[in-house]
């Protein structure tokens, strides 16, 4: 699964450790899903959906071999 | 009761108990009780005071110190830190089961080429084993930690 987390993220001009307070994470599991090395829960994906204001399935996108 | 209202009650008994954490700052008293006890156990061997009972509290508190660092929450317990411990315990149990069908094997073999004097052929006590547990536990969460900083 790929994600343009970093590009939302850039949009709203927050900064990892910004948005990990706003959704209530550390600013590793942010730098985790950027880098593709953890799948976030619905919850979490949910929360990011609000604060984004977009549908999950806009920044976080299904690969082929997934 | 039935069936199923057992099995809820088994299953939020075991969640209640899996979902156990104790605060942050309690990692602190879990490594000041493991190295100081750790301490005390070295200092034994080189004063060689032989006391049975002595070992056998300081082991146990080592064991107490490991696993109070164990169940003490990270500074931000989120999904991700949930996600490496359970990585952790999975790969620390599977290691443990291998090390303990093992390291008797080894430990036999080394005994019968070095054949030590005065020395006996020892089993793996369950400190030793409870130790191993905890310490790859431990490192294999630290390992995880580092890899997603």
């Amino acid at each position: 699964m790929k994600n343009t987390l970093k590009v939302e993220r850039a949009i709203l001009n927050l900064t990892q450790d910004e948005l990990a307070q706003k959704i209530g994470v550390s600013r590793q599991t942010i730098n985790s899903i950027e880098t593709n090395r953890y799948v976030p829960s619905t919850l979490l994906a949910l929360k990011l959906s609000a604060l984004f204001d977009k549908p999950v399935n806009e920044f976080f996108k299904i690969e082929e071999n997934d | 009761m039935n069936k199923n209202k057992i099995c809820d009650s088994e299953e939020r008994r075991i969640h209640r108990l899996v979902n156990f954490k104790l605060p942050n700052h309690w990692k602190k008293i879990g490594w000041g009780l493991f190295f100081l006890s750790l301490g005390l156990l070295l200092l034994n061997r080189f004063v060689d005071v032989n006391h049975a009972i002595f070992k056998t509290i300081l082991k146990n508190i080592i064991l107490v110190g490991l696993l109070i660092i164990t169940i003490s929450k990270e500074k931000i317990e989120d999904e991700l830190v949930e996600n490496l411990r359970s990585k952790a315990f999975s790969f620390a149990f599977i290691i443990g089961v291998v090390y303990v069908l093992i390291q008797p094997l080894i430990n036999y073999l080394v005994f019968l080429i070095v054949k030590p004097q005065n020395a006996n052929y020892e089993d793996l006590g369950d400190f030793q084993i409870l130790w191993f547990l905890l310490i790859v536990y431990l490192t294999a969460f630290w390992f995880l930690k580092r890899r997603n900083q």
